[in-house]
């Protein structure tokens, strides 16, 4: 199992990979939508219907949660969220940096195995503070648009239920966080093992998983997209 | 006794997973052979679904590698 490089400020410990993994991840997206967006005309060509096709998908996530005029609001929000984990997932099944032995400038001794580069939401500080602050604004946007309904539907159907409620409103979050995680975790690991395998036979089972690693990243931005919708729309939601 | 409990944790993992994903492709085999011309659409919400399904396994399959190499536990 690989270490990362630490560095500590101000009594707080920063992870180095994790701060490079996202800070490339968001430069990605920028370049990418931004080479992608220009010269828009309104015959798409080339470049242009590659992200027209990628707003329609989203597109299709937000008006099947949200009613019209809020699934307009939270568009881009869902672009943002499922590009950025797109781009993350990806990082680390394209390139993943390991290097041996201790590096006493960060603070790791020993004979281990260091991790440099791979993909931010393998580690589980990523996923927590994505899927934390999602929870957040959907219990603040809750709150802004009905606070007396807000209150109320924790008591419902009646008051022995708000316990349920409470567990419910944590294992949002957390479930929301482990899936992401877990998946990108797991695939990365059996990555690095398969590559310090006998080559010849494991090469095999490697192009196979690299792969599948490449459909699980894809499936699982997807499902954090939706999900982010979900619990936003289930806050939102006005009954009819 | 950390690589048995981590050997067990994957192992269970595993096994649920395949009852999980079976039960579900066997409901969309039911439902194609029902309505063949349904298999665009039950295709994404398959795939939406073993996304769903996959994740305690996985989850399980996480903590069982990090038993496994004495991180946790």
């Amino acid at each position: 199992m690989e270490i990362t490089p630490k560095l500590t400020f101000l009594g707080m410990t920063f992870d180095l990979t994790v701060m490079i993994g996202t800070t490339i991840a968001a430069l990605l997206v920028i370049i990418l939508v931004f080479f992608l967006t220009r010269k828009l005309t309104m015959r798409p060509t080339g470049k242009q219907n590659i992200m027209e096709m990628i707003v329609d998908f989203i597109r299709g996530i937000t008006n099947m949660m949200l009613e019209d005029k809020q699934a307009a609001k939270y568009l881009s929000f869902a672009i943002t969220t499922f590009l950025f984990i797109l781009v993350a997932n990806m990082l680390g099944v394209i390139v993943m940096i390991n290097s041996h032995g201790a590096v006493p400038a960060f603070g790791l001794t020993g004979d281990a195995e260091v991790s440099w580069f791979k993909s931010p939401t393998s580690d589980i500080n990523v996923t927590v503070a994505l899927a934390f602050a999602i929870s957040l604004y959907a219990h603040f946007a809750g709150i802004r648009k009905n606070p007396r309904g807000y209150v109320a539907h924790y008591f419902k159907p009646y008051w022995p239920m708000f316990p349920l409620h409470i567990i419910d409103e944590l294992a949002k979050p957390t479930t929301h966080a482990a899936r992401l995680w877990a998946n990108i975790f797991a695939g990365e690991v059996l990555i690095t093992i398969l590559v310090s395998g006998a080559p010849y036979l494991t090469a095999l089972p490697l192009f196979a998983w690299l792969g599948f690693s490449i459909f699980v990243g894809c499936i699982q931005a997807y499902i954090f997209t939706v999900l982010a919708i979900v619990y936003i729309s289930q806050q939102i939601a006005s009954d009819h | 006794m950390t690589i048995l409990a981590g050997g067990i944790m994957i192992a269970f993992a595993a096994i649920a997973a395949g009852i999980g994903n079976a039960l579900l492709f066997s409901k969309y085999l039911e439902g194609i052979a029902r309505q063949p011309e349904a298999q665009g659409k039950l295709f994404g919400q398959a795939m939406i679904a073993v996304g769903l399904v996959e994740a305690l396994p996985i989850i399980a399959i996480a903590f069982g590698i990090l038993v496994l190499f004495g991180i946790v536990g």
